[in-house]
């Protein structure tokens, strides 16, 4: 992946790595803001109805309180704005269990937080809707024009008549991001300006989000986020907190800090929903897919409505002549759903990935060859050419690379003591889109040496965003890494997209690129010269004699980009060892073996792709947000309760990336692996599972009770 | 949290005199139970009495003069060093495997010996005080929100229709399996000793209440006589993930043989019940028998034979035999793969 002499495609660490390890990386609430008061939110105890009453009394007269802040006396906020979930206190409504009700505003956090406690509230309950069992029966056909039922042919006539065939329902439960570092804000105001220090994946939709709702103008809200405790999602939308931080300091004419608890995270920021998803899988004799139907059931908020694109793998990953891909919702008494890594593709790939595993069985079929027999030429959806596709690549390398052939055909047949062992195989895939970026590159020269500042308003979620367009920035113009400074997460810089739907990388660094080149262009054509080599910004700056010089581009994706399908593809191959007589499940090797375009880093690459695998294995054996379906509220409120992999559930994780040349999909040919490294992982690990028992679990996670 | 007064002390009387007659004042030691309930509001003490000063922190042999007879543990001792100390490897492996199969490294090496066994549940409705839970708000008696909600981790033996939770300690099941006692002292009256099996209590009509300690009493060590199971134990914790999770079914077992005849047998459940669970009829069926995997089976049978699942729990059922067998299986062949 390297090119001579390039610092881009070299696995250099993190150049934020240092300060983050020694507590200097200032993240949203670290800021030195003087005279800081501390905000807590306190939240509704019933899932559905009206608050009937309220006594601030007791709250307000608490020592250090300096308000409380509820649907009574709350600024009037535009609540279409763009801020996600509600729950900006301008109503007595209740929608879910734990929606924020109101805040208080202290001298200091304890005071807050005991204050909260103090509040009274009396409701008038109604019956809440939280049952999903119950409620799935009732569900509907979404709003979102894109959830409308899409067919090829004629799917249940194909499988009414199939000779091989699987339909089953998966079963996926509500999980939260949890990302380590909570959702929190520092809320400065001056004059009419207000500074949101915000953990953003997406700075400039934070910043019209919070204008529109507070009702001011865009330019009046600076967003500054230059580092970010992850997000995977949940800091993509903008939800109600950050705007209440700045209605808090508002009201108290002081700087307000707002940070949620981990238990308030249940509640306040998303969620990955729970899916019901109906695959029905039919073949020819020789493994030639004939029908594909992927059914899901879902629910969304009571007003609002998220729905993941469970359906989205099964649209494109084999050939198939018939095909129905279809959503159904139930709103429902909780917290509005959102994008979660791998939105749609991680859930729904287990259920499409786990009945193709279901049918090679049936057909006694290697789950390899069956899925190279159906590999489509084109994108099966639209007809479109692929930008690129691996899949093959991936499977067929994959395989030398784990020794696929020691794996049994049938179940149960590799027992080690008091373990059987299993191997499973499964693909993903997620979609490459480069969006608009702009960026602005400044080079200084004192003597000679030469200095560059790189800007964009982008989002590092803590993946290396600041390292790989460093290193594009070092290449591009003739400069070493460490003479390149980064700078991201403001919105006073060039606006740029979010750090979302695996966008990133290529946005960004196309944008950064196209910046560096601009300006070496600039400087030639400001030389008058002609060259024979073209020389680097660096040398011109030197040769001209030019002390400062700075451009910016607005970087736009490739005009011919949506003639082709574009997407990263990968195969995931898990070994697990089961435990036969308490049905513990490890995970002891696994492989993700991708094909995500022009790999910038391998070293941040690599740990992209097995931290989306460590959650896939989450998703497969721990993970699960449980609600009490009698009053809608979590019984899953901490990480006592919500199960994230521990070190000893990781086992040896490998990473191999397929070399590609994409130039069709961006002019970098870089495709994004923030959420393909979680595509295929689950069902992977259960394909293993039934490989290494016999027992095939569709209803993730696969705890211990469910292999007994 | 709410505003508390807090005292710290150096020696034994200073501590229970401190907290004599103040039904709202607590000992703090490691703090790892404790602060987190407070943050909770759970738990909402008016005066923290920090003990962690108090010099109760040695593991030694016990002697009756001649002879050791036993292991003494400082009851505010931190469990990592329980758990590592060459007396406690040598002659009581189970412990140091039961503690090791609790927490983290990080909570382990803050939390005592103490304050471990007086953990309180980990069922998520008495942690939320939102929900209903008669074990946080007795005198409301709001009702149990586990009796019929969520109670896939809670109690298949000697629950109440008050309460359903279980003892969350694995150190305690391994020490109710090696016949523990606990040494308390109070302000007034002299030195009790309670046996580990009587300390903690099954919920009946009052699920506040957890364990037998009287108000205002502190535990200064955990005693432990002299056995021949160092051989032949092993506890085993089935949980939803490797490390870091509370138990569905923990089994601490210990056998001592003559050939392969069973002598004595100990079993104890953990995440079965209010306390750590002996299995007493397990245990009688298997002495006198040969240590056989069948008379494991049948020991292990007979005893969840009385089991009551709740609504989510029945696989602990099923789980526990099996559990049992393994550990069983393990203690006697050492084999663990
Ligand atoms: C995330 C997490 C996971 C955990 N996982 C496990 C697990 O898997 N298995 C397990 O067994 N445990 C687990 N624990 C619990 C942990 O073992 C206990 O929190 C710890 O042992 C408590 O000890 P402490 O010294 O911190 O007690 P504290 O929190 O200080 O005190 C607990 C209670 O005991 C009282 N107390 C303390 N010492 C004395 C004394 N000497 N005399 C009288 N009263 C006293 C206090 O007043 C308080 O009421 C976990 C804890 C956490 C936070
Ligand atoms: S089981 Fe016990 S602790 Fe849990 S809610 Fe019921 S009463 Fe409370």
């Amino acid at each position: 992946m390297q090119e001579k002499n390039k610092v881009t495609g070299t696995p250099v660490s993190r150049i934020d790595g240092i300060l983050k390890v020694t507590g200097k990386a200032a993240y949203a609430t670290d800021y030195p803001v003087k005279n800081i008061a501390y905000a807590v939110l306190f939240k509704s105890t019933i899932a559905a109805g009206t608050i009937r009453s309220l006594d601030t009394g007791p709250a307000e007269k608490s020592p250090g309180v300096l308000a409380v802040i509820t649907h009574k006396n709350a600024p009037k906020l535009k609540i279409d704005g763009g801020i996600r979930g509600g729950a900006l206190l301008q109503s007595p409504k209740i929608e879910f269990h734990g929606q924020h009700i109101g805040l208080v505003v202290a001298e200091t956090y304890e005071q807050a937080r005991h204050a909260a406690r103090l509040v009274k509230v009396e409701y008038i309950k109604s019956e809440p809707r939280v049952d999903f069992e119950k409620l799935s029966k009732e569900a509907v056909l979404p709003k979102d024009k894109e959830k409308a039922d899409a067919k090829r042919g004629d799917a249940k006539a194909a499988l009414q008549n199939a000779e091989f065939k699987v339909e089953a329902v998966y079963g996926t439960p509500i999980e939260h991001h949890h990302p380590l570092e909570p959702h929190s804000t520092i809320a400065e105001w001056q004059g009419e300006n207000v500074v949101l220090y915000n953990s953003s994946q997406i700075v400039n939709g934070a910043q019209m989000a919070a204008a529109a709702t507070l009702n001011i103008k865009p330019e009046n809200v600076r967003i500054v986020s230059p580092y970010i405790g992850g997000g995977f999602g949940s800091k993509g939308g903008q939800w109600a907190n950050l705007v209440l931080t700045a209605v808090a300091a508002k009201v108290v004419n002081r700087p307000v800090k707002l940070a949620l608890t981990r238990q308030q995270m249940v509640n306040s920021v998303g969620l990955r929903q729970k899916n019901h998803q109906k695959v029905s899988l039919a073949a020819t004799k020789d493994g030639k897919l004939t029908a594909l139907a992927h059914e899901t059931t879902t629910h969304c908020a009571i007003e609002n409505e998220f729905v993941e694109p469970c359906g989205d793998c099964s649209k494109i990953m084999y050939e198939v002549p018939n095909s129905l891909i279809t959503y159904r919702v139930v709103p429902m008494n909780l917290i509005l759903p959102t994008y979660t890594r791998g939105p749609g593709k991680s859930t729904g790939s287990f259920a499409l990935e786990s009945a193709m595993d279901e049918l090679a069985y049936q057909l006694k079929m290697d789950p390899i060859e069956f899925r190279l027999k159906n590999e489509p030429t084109r994108d099966p959806s639209n007809g479109k050419p692929w930008s690129s596709r691996t899949t093959v690549q991936c499977l067929q390398e994959g395989a030398k690379a784990f020794g696929w052939e020691k794996r049994k055909a049938e179940p149960r047949q590799n027992q080690q003591g008091n373990f059987l062992i299993g191997y499973g195989v499964a693909c993903g895939t997620y979609p490459a889109h480069q969006r608009p970026s702009s960026a602005r590159v400044s080079l200084n020269r004192k003597g000679n040496a030469i200095t560059a500042r790189v800007e964009l308003a982008a989002a590092d979620l803590g993946t290396g965003t600041h390292t790989i367009l460093a290193q594009t920035a070092a290449d591009a113009l003739g400069l070493p890494l460490n003479q390149i400074t980064v700078k991201l997460g403001d919105s006073d810089l060039p606006p740029a997209a979010g750090a979302v739907g695996s966008v990133g990388a290529s946005s960004y660094a196309n944008a950064v690129h196209d910046a560096c080149v601009k300006l070496t262009d600039e400087l030639i054509a400001k030389s008058g010269k002609q060259f024979f080599v073209r020389p680097t910004a660096a040398q011109l700056m030197v040769s001209e004699n030019v002390a400062d010089y700075q451009t910016r581009v607005d970087a736009k994706p490739p005009a011919n980009a949506d003639q082709y399908s574009s997407h990263s593809f990968n195969a995931n191959f898990a070994e697990v060892r089961v435990d036969i007589a308490t049905g513990m499940v490890r995970v002891t090797r696994f492989l993700a073996v991708t094909g995500a375009g022009k790999i910038l880093n391998p070293k941040t690459a690599r740990s992209q792709i097995i931290g989306g695998n460590v959650w896939g294995i989450g998703m497969a054996l721990t993970e699960e947000s449980v609600v009490d379906p009698r009053w809608g509220n979590f019984v899953t409120r901490s990480f006592g309760d919500y199960h994230v992999p521990a070190n000893l559930d990781i086992g040896a994780m490998e990473a191999i990336f397929i070399r590609e040349d994409d130039r069709a999909s961006n002019a970098l040919g870089v495709k994004g692996i923030g959420e393909v490294g979680i595509v295929g992982v689950a069902a992977a690990v259960a394909n293993a599972v039934f490989n290494a028992t016999g027992k095939r679990v569709r209803e993730l996670p696969i705890t211990p009770d469910k292999l007994l | 949290m709410r505003p508390f007064k807090f005292t710290t002390v150096s020696d034994i009387s200073s501590a229970t005199n401190s907290v004599a007659g103040k039904p709202n004042a607590r000992f703090l030691a490691g703090g790892t139970n404790l602060l987190d309930l407070m943050k909770e509001d759970v738990e909402r003490p008016e005066e923290l009495i920090d003990i962690t000063r108090l010099n109760l922190t040695q593991i030694k042999p016990l002697t009756d003069g001649a002879n050791e007879i036993g292991i003494s543990i400082g009851a505010l001792g931190k469990n990592t060093d329980a758990a590592n100390h060459p007396l406690i490897r040598q002659h009581y492996p189970l412990l140091a495997q039961a503690i090791l199969a609790g927490a983290s490294g990080q909570i382990r090496n803050m939390a005592t010996n103490g304050g471990n066994l007086l953990q309180r549940t980990r069922c998520p409705y008495f942690y939320d005080v939102a929900m209903p839970c008669n074990k946080r708000e007795p005198g409301e008696q709001p009702g149990c929100g586990a009796r019929e909600g969520i109670n896939r981790m809670h109690a298949i033996f000697g629950w109440s229709e008050k309460c359903v939770a279980v003892h969350p300690s694995d150190m305690a099941v391994a020490l109710a399996a090696l016949d523990a006692v606990i040494k308390v002292r109070s302000a007034s009256g002299p030195e009790r000793i309670i046996a580990l099996a009587d300390f903690h209590r099954l919920p009946e009509d009052r699920p506040e209440i957890d364990t037998n300690l009287r108000p205002g009493e502190l535990i200064t060590a955990i005693e432990l006589p002299k056995n021949r199971f160092a051989e032949k134990s092993y506890y085993l914790k089935v949980r939803d993930r490797s490390s870091y999770a509370f138990a569905l079914i923990s089994v601490a077992a210990a056998l001592e043989l003559d050939g392969n005849r069973i002598v004595q047998a100990r079993i104890a459940l953990g995440g079965v019940a209010h306390k750590p669970w002996r299995a007493l009829k397990a245990e009688q069926l298997l002495v006198g028998q040969e240590a056989t995997e069948a008379n494991f089976k049948r020991a292990a049978e007979a005893e969840m034979a009385d089991a009551k699942p709740l609504e989510h729990n029945a696989f602990k059922v099923e789980l526990g035999k099996r559990s049992m067998v393994r550990a069983l299986q393990v203690a006697l062949t050492g084999n663990r793969s």
